[in-house]
């Protein structure tokens, strides 16, 4: 075969091959990351950021991953602790249902506000809001889906 | 502050590099590939004619060294603003961008002529200063966009300005094959649908986030299927209109198709209801088959869809030589630069290098080839959904999936298109048409992307109280004021 013709098929199907080289190595790495996100123990639901915490209990820029159900208040045997004069022992209760998170105050004394408007029953909630109970102010995040990404 | 040592802006911060490794070796894989691909193009045409040396060279070899020393540089420039960032979408687009350039160098440069200053330039000059300009947009919002509270917080004045842009085109537009798409202001001119996509996607993120539990959780049962609230059908109707004003006034099917699509998906993901997206392609399906009707384009279209060997010289032409390219090219292609036979000194498909370049690439790169650019999209979706799924709150998450599922959706209509497996609209192949408007709003949304992948950025704003539609549906009845959540008392 003519060595001229050769050449160019060859640098045809080099091209070609090399699309799909680069192609691999992006598959390549996807599953890597894939596989790090699975590794992750307990896939966590959402996580609650301080935003602000005078009496400094929980510190200010803490971020508490959640499970399905998270009660908030100043006894210690909630999931969330807050140390804040105008919290309740028992104040609200965070909870995970289907697709969206839910808040419920447990009739604390001086009540819970989500974006600044008190709750009344259970209220629905949007990643991002930022819930008030007594002085601390707590910002709902979305879970930290993979942290290998990069 | 260091930086005002290094001799950059202030705002840039202190410079502390981070290395992207993986980025690295991704576009170190391009570079040998666009190469490669350049041999190729320029080996092709030499078959034929024996005469020419042999040896090997590349095609155009200063507009692929200017195109691989932007993208370094630009790759230069991630490392050293040192923010985390995305490492995968700066090498899929710049493949795209650069399966482009090699394509528009193949095509007759003269699609396009343009006269700047003493210099004439063709289609390969033109793209490349686009792509240029459209990789620079990108690094530049990749590194300096560190809050998207502009982006956020304004998101109805975001909306208005792109009804303008809708207005203004309407009113002042050139008129180009009886379709007002482009708008000239002095000697700039531009297609303001491709800078609304982006627009219509941060006004959605920011109205979709704001009401995004209330949309959840609310439904009105109609037997067995469960409908949205009702009131909130209100942005869909309102999509839905706008989407049939655009194909009625401007004939633009492929804007409205996309919008509408694009609507639906981030409906779909911020709130994980079938119901919503079961109600939008009803009433998609309605108003197409009432503009299929009225609209003698839209009856066009379709009818070149459903039998394109009709008219094959009339209204059906560009699909039936589309149709024959994808079938001369086969499985491997005919090579870069060995296809498309011209027709009287005419290529056959006249628009081959805007809504056509899907043709033109499975023509010579072949089923393998085009199978290889859809992985590309597919990469570039499944980065932007992977930074929304990491991304701290709603508004950035609906952004980043929204801005990715523009492209994926934009591409995958025209691909679509070509193909005939959907009526052909004439909207551009991201990062591989030619255009300048098309260029620069990827390079925008790109370089958003990337900078949505840093979750270092400032902490999202704390949200404005619910008031309005909340009260609507009667959950939160209380009018919120600004300092209602100050404690009351001691417990």
């Amino acid at each position: 075969m003519d060595p001229f013709l050769l050449t160019v098929w060859v640098v045809r199907l080099l091209f070609l091959g090399l699309l799909y080289l680069f192609l691999f190595r992006i598959a390549k790495a996807l599953v890597g990351d894939l596989r790090a996100a699975a590794r992750e123990p307990g896939a966590e639901l959402g996580r609650l950021v301080v935003v602000q915490s005078p009496a400094g209990e929980p510190e200010e820029g803490t971020s508490l991953a959640l499970d399905a159900i998270a009660t908030i208040g100043r006894d210690v045997n909630n999931a969330i602790v807050v140390e804040d004069m105008f919290a309740s022992a028992e104040h609200a209760i965070l909870t995970f249902r289907g697709r969206a998170w839910y808040i419920e105050d447990l009739g604390s004394t001086n009540g819970t506000f989500v974006n600044g408007s008190p709750v009344e029953g259970v209220s629905p909630l949007g990643f991002g809001d930022v819930i008030q109970v007594g002085q601390v102010r707590l910002r709902l995040e979305r879970p930290r889906a993979d942290r290998s990404r990069r | 502050m260091t930086a005002a040592t290094s001799g950059l802006p202030s705002i840039l911060g202190p410079i502390r590099p981070r290395p992207r490794g993986r980025e690295t070796k991704l576009l170190a894989v391009v570079a040998i590939t666009i190469l490669a691909g350049s041999v190729s193009l320029e080996l092709a045409p030499r078959v034929a004619d024996p005469g020419v040396s042999q040896g090997l060279s590349l095609a155009n070899p200063l507009h692929i060294a200017v195109y691989l020393g932007l993208i370094g540089l630009a790759h230069l420039v991630l490392i050293l603003s040192g923010r985390r960032m995305d490492q995968v979408l700066l090498p899929a687009t710049a493949m795209l961008g650069g399966v482009s350039l090699l394509l528009m160098e193949r095509l007759p440069q003269t699609l396009v002529s343009q006269a700047v200053g003493p210099w004439k330039l063709g289609l390969g000059d033109v793209q490349l200063a686009w792509l240029i300009l459209s990789f620079s947009l990108a690094t530049a919002l990749a590194v300096t966009v560190r809050s998207d509270r502009w982006l956020r917080l304004y998101k109805y004045t975001w909306a208005a300005a792109g009804v303008a842009l809708l207005v203004a085109t309407y009113f002042l537009g050139d008129e180009i094959n009886g379709q007002r798409l482009s708008l000239s202001l002095g000697p700039i001119s531009g297609q303001p649908a491709e800078l609304l996509k982006v627009i219509l996607v941060v006004f959605l993120a920011g109205y979709l986030s704001e009401y995004r539990p209330l949309l959840v959780e609310e439904s009105t049962k109609v037997g067995p299927i469960s409908l949205p609230p009702l009131p909130f059908l209100a942005p869909m109707a309102a999509m839905w209109a706008i989407a049939l004003g655009l194909v009625i006034v401007q004939r633009d099917l492929g804007a409205a198709l996309l919008f509408f699509t694009v609507f639906l998906f981030m409906l779909y993901a911020a709130t994980g209801r079938p119901g919503y997206v079961i109600v939008g392609v009803i009433l998609f399906l309605a108003g197409s088959f009432v503009m299929y009707r009225l609209v003698g384009t839209v009856q066009t279209r379709v009818d070149i869809w459903i039998d394109p060997f009709k008219s094959p010289t009339g209204d059906g032409y560009q699909i039936v030589q589309s149709l024959y390219a994808f079938a001369r090219g086969g499985l491997i292609g005919t090579g870069l630069g060995a296809g498309l036979p011209t027709v009287g000194g005419n290529l056959p498909i006249p628009a081959v290098h805007t809504d056509f370049p899907l043709a033109a690439l499975g023509e010579e790169l072949g089923l393998v080839g085009v199978m290889a650019i859809l992985g590309l999209f597919l990469v570039v979706v499944e980065r932007g959904l992977r930074i929304a799924a990491s991304a701290a709150d709603d508004f950035r998450a609906l952004l980043a999936a929204g801005l990715a599922l523009v492209i994926g959706t934009q591409a995958f209509i025209i691909a679509a298109g070509n193909l005939k497996l959907i009526p052909l609209t004439g909207i551009t192949l991201p990062f591989i048409s030619y255009g300048g408007s098309s260029l620069l709003v990827n390079g925008i949304i790109v370089g958003l992307l990337l900078a949505l992948s840093d979750r270092g950025v400032e902490p999202p704003p704390p949200p404005k109280p619910r008031s309005r539609l909340t009260r609507l549906t009667g959950r939160v009845t209380r009018l919120a004021t600004p300092d209602a959540g100050r404690p009351a008392g001691r417990t």
